[in-house]
């Protein structure tokens, strides 16, 4: 039986669905089977991220009106063996879709596959019911500003709520130079407000406007420290002991910089 | 110390450690901050428990969320007209 995971997190923006496609995409590059899932109905991104966009014929909403089979709704990856995803409807709207209804594609995808990843909308209301209906675990994704870490928060304890556990963090957008300087949150920080599991943390890289403009994801183009933070991550996810990367610059100069512009 | 060693060299707080204050500020509140059903649905409950034992006019009970520090309190108050004595020696 595979593991449904959804991946949320209050606000928008943040790279919830850069960060699915990334995972999912690392995870079958890892021998995983995976069905990444857009439950963003009325504003799906998913597709046109991975690069699927032109050959979605089905959607979800077509699953749930038994207008077709869920094996036939589901886009194979020819990139790389085992990923699947399954596109979400553009043409209807969140109210359309009950959670029960996501319970069960998510129950019926994890009989075949290792790994299914509900890419959840923004907001608390009813998008995100529908995307944590079916899930066992969450990863929730923030970037280190007070906006993201507050609505993350929010998330947390409605996840708890749910009794969705565990709950692990990804720190997307990282910037190494802004925490030396003072003007980020580094990761203790994060860590020490929202309380939770740390899976991961996602460096800036500019690789990632590029990524997507093209529709294939970070984690193909092995090298860039994006792509080498989504395919640790994936590797945590599946077991693999993997101590969390340091980012944050070292160095003679760096620590005399530190110590007279350190924080209290 | 440190402090007057950073102003020497003119240095504000640094802006990462404004966001974290205020931040934890803000979270405890959010957490803390119960929806106003759930107030009057633990209202509700607790004067079916508390009827049980006390006599009270429904519109004389009062309840709030007090804040004292870092911690929240829950303040609850029943002026009863009497005790049910045969509740006691059951």
């Amino acid at each position: 039986m595979g593991r449904v995971i959804v991946v949320t997190s209050g606000k928008g923006g943040v790279g919830k669905t850069t960060s699915t496609a990334n995972l999912g995409t690392a995870l079958a590059l890892l021998d995983k089977t995976v069905a990444v899932v857009d439950a963003d109905v009325g504003l799906r991104n998913l597709d046109i991220v991975m690069g699927l966009e032109s050959r979605i014929v089905y959607t979800s909403m077509d699953v749930i009106e038994k207008q077709c089979e869920l094996s036939k709704a589901l886009v194979r990856d020819r990139r790389v063996d085992g990923l699947m995803l399954l596109a979400a409807s553009q043409k209807n709207n969140k109210d359309d879709i009950q959670p029960e209804q996501m319970k069960a594609i998510c129950d019926k995808l994890r009989t075949t596959h290792d790994f299914v990843l509900v890419d959840s909308p923004a907001g608390i209301e009813r998008g995100f019911s529908n995307a944590s209906a079916g899930a066992d675990e969450a990863i929730v994704i923030t970037t280190p500003d007070v906006s993201a870490i507050r609505d993350a928060d929010r998330i947390i304890g409605l996840l708890q709520n749910a009794r969705i556990e565990p709950i692990n963090l990804v720190i997307n957008r990282f910037s190494p130079q802004l925490v030396g300087n003072g003007s980020m949150m580094d990761q203790d920080d994060v860590l020490d407000i929202l309380n939770i599991e740390l899976i991961g943390v996602v460096p800036e890289d500019s690789g990632v406007i590029n990524s997507t403009n093209r529709g294939i994801p970070l984690v193909y183009e092995d090298g860039s420290p994006g792509a080498q933070a989504y395919m640790r991550i994936a590797r945590r996810l599946t077991g693999q002991r993997i101590p969390i990367h340091n980012f944050e610059q070292k160095g003679l100069l760096n620590n005399i910089v530190n110590w007279f512009t350190r924080k209290k | 110390m440190n402090l007057s060693i950073r102003q020497l060299f003119g240095r504000k707080p640094k802006s990462s450690s404004i966001a974290k204050q205020r931040l934890k500020l803000v979270i405890t509140q959010d957490r803390f901050d119960v929806d106003d059903r759930v107030m009057t649905r633990l209202h509700h409950e607790l004067a079916e428990v508390l009827a049980k034992y006390f006599e009270f006019s429904a519109n004389s009970v009062k309840m709030d969320l007090k804040q004292e520090g870092n911690s929240y309190i829950l303040v609850a108050d029943f002026p009863y007209t009497k005790f049910h004595e045969t509740n006691m020696r059951q």
